[in-house]
């Protein structure tokens, strides 16, 4: 399993236009299915929503990982967006967010797959691992740093 | 050095789960702890805290959004939170934690009923774990290949039990799809999956390869369950002991671990399973020709339990062969014991799944409605599902059975002089003697696998 498979240059989207938390989370969702990810695009948003009901996914240090398990997600994905002048995600830090990564899985999900996502949570912790993120021309250079988890 | 331990868990399991764990870690290194962190997350537990880690610990910290059980802790000073503060500052937790161990707080365990419902659960999950898990993944992916086969075959007989033989008609294209492909990769599937559960997906060919080994060595099941959890574990070992320099990792995934693990494996089933097989085969084939002037109801009962013991591996291959052996010689008792004792397998656990709900997976019971019609038409197949699942409690049960209906029919002197077909062949002037009888054999040997599966096998809870 590589990171490749999860996500590729057209997952990624270098300047969101979102200004604020639901919107953003659309525009993410709206990624996913121009790339035939997703089968029902009311249904993910609605799963997403219901799981930042639960609790932000804005996990701070500007960082917002809204994620979605749902049977209408065809493969398990991520979608990568960065917003430099940032958005109120209601993070736990009450710090404006910049990295944006949308997960989407099926219910079904293999354990490969769900490892590989674990390690990138995990890379995310990691202040050199997001400085790049953030200081990243384009979307050749976002894949580079993603294919070294 | 002090050693922290904590559990960390989210809704969801994909994410915070994870950053949590990483976070703490990372603070704990620089903090100069001992941490180990165990992960509930969508995987399953991982890096579970052992007694000894629980012993040698500090302090706990649990952070989490989830239910999870804090019983085997009682004692230890517990900072519990959500998994969010674990994130967002570990190290004030970490701090929060060491303060209370020197304070000495200790959290005393209620032992509620919520926690002990948790604990059961988690327990539960244990048992899903390892080994079981991987045979479960190995005959869910089997199943479709045993329904959609044994089906096929049955519909076959329907044109009549000598129909397939026909070339070019839709009797044998039916038992080239039943017969001769989904039953070909049946033993195959099991292996891959068993394999792919323990090592993901480079397991799958090595365990594929060795399932088709299995196949044709005549190990049957049991051999295909060997070769599978072979594969695997040789699998996940070559995986983590080559290391390869960083150029050439790219290597691993389709070269090197493929070539190996398959090459290895297929030697091993060639040179180390096939032999004892081959051996088993005729070593019982001569003994059972060894027999013929026996007792007749004692060789019935022998043929009847080698029949259900590995449903297409050696030993019911033995049984299966004397008995057409002796079609040749007009001698048509033994083929009657086994083409009966070879039905009452699915007919037995299609039968307690119908009565004994509580006592199967909703996916065995659903299994059970196919297996009445395989059952009928002597496809004894269609009890390798139950039987791969729980091969202890399942194998004896149906051996008891086929075992009685095998001694009965020989007792009441049924004679049968086709090798196949089931309950097609009954309607066929003059091929079964003592019809009335042969049924109430069938019948009595199915209801004695049902009751012995409710007797070994336990309740599952809800």
């Amino acid at each position: 399993m590589e990171v490749n498979e999860f996500i590729n240059k057209n997952l990624i989207k270098m300047n969101l236009e979102s200004n604020d938390k639901d919107s953003v989370i659309k525009e993410m969702i709206e990624i996913m299915a121009e790339n035939d990810v997703i089968t029902d695009k009311d249904e993910v948003i609605k799963k997403a929503m219901e799981r930042e009901a639960k609790g932000t996914t804005g996990v701070g240090k500007g960082v917002a990982i809204p994620h979605v398990k749902s049977d209408a997600v065809k493969r398990p994905a991520v979608a990568f967006g960065r917003s430099e002048r940032g958005i109120d995600y209601g993070s736990m830090d009450e710090k404006l967010s910049h990295l944006f990564f949308l997960i989407t899985v099926p219910e079904e999900s293999h354990d490969e797959h769900l490892k590989l996502l674990a390690q990138l949570s995990r890379n995310l912790v990691h202040d050199d691992f997001r400085n790049n993120l953030l200081e990243a021309k384009d979307e050749e250079e976002i894949m580079g740093i993603l294919e070294k988890i | 050095m002090k050693k922290i331990v904590a559990v960390t868990s989210c809704p969801t399991g994909i994410a915070h789960t994870y950053m949590a764990s990483e976070s703490l870690e990372e603070a704990a290194k620089k903090m100069d702890l001992e941490m180990k962190v165990e992960t509930q997350g969508s995987v399953g537990v991982e890096n579970e805290l052992n007694d000894q880690d629980i012993k040698e610990a500090d302090a706990v910290i649990i952070a989490a959004d989830t239910n999870v059980s804090k019983e085997r802790f009682a004692g230890k000073p517990i900072v519990e939170v959500a998994v969010a503060d674990a994130i967002d500052d570990a190290e004030a937790l970490i701090n929060q934690a060491l303060e209370k161990a020197e304070k000495g707080e200790k959290t005393e365990i209620n032992s509620n009923l919520q926690s002990q419902v948790s604990d059961e659960k988690a327990k539960r999950k244990e048992k899903r774990s390892g080994p079981y898990k991987h045979l479960m993944t190995g005959v869910s992916f089997m199943l479709p290949f045993v329904v959609a086969g044994g089906l096929s075959i049955a519909l076959s007989f329907v044109f009549g039990i000598n129909a397939a033989e026909q070339e070019g008609s839709l009797a044998a294209a039916l038992m080239q799809i039943g017969g001769s492909s989904a039953f070909a990769l049946m033993v195959p599937i099991l292996a891959g999956y068993i394999a792919f559960s323990i090592a993901d997906r480079p397991g799958i060919a090595p365990g594929m390869i060795g399932g088709m080994l299995a196949s044709s060595i005549g190990a049957g099941f049991l051999g295909g369950i060997i070769a599978g959890f072979l594969a695997g574990y040789l699998t996940q070992w070559l995986k983590n002991t080559i290391k390869l320099p960083k150029n050439l990792q790219g290597l691993m995934p389709v070269l090197v671990l493929p070539f190996l693990s398959s090459l290895i494996v297929g030697l091993l089933m060639i040179y180390l399973i096939g032999p004892p097989v081959e051996g088993i085969m005729n070593g019982l084939e001569n003994w059972l020709n060894g027999m013929t002037g026996t007792n007749a109801v004692l060789l019935g009962l022998i043929l009847g339990a080698m029949m259900a013991f590995d449903m297409g591996g050696p030993v019911n291959k033995a049984a299966y062969t004397f008995g057409i052996g002796l079609l040749g010689s007009e001698i048509y008792g033994p083929m009657a014991a086994i083409m009966a004792a070879g039905m009452t397998p699915p007919l037995g656990l299609a039968l307690a799944t119908t009565l004994f709900k509580n006592r199967f997976t909703r996916q065995e019971i659903e299994a059970g409605k196919p297996a009445w019609f395989m059952g009928i038409s002597f496809i004894t197949e269609g009890a390798i599902p139950f039987a791969a699942a729980d091969p202890i409690r399942v194998i004896p049960s149906i051996m008891t059975g086929s075992a009685v209906t095998g001694a009965l029919s020989m007792l009441f002197g049924v004679g049968l002089k086709a090798p196949h077909g089931g309950i097609f062949v009954l309607p066929i002037p003059n091929v079964v003697t003592n019809l009335g009888l042969y049924a109430l054999a069938i019948v009595a040997g199915t209801v004695i696998t049902a009751f012995m599966l409710r007797v070994l096998k336990p309740k599952l809870e809800e």
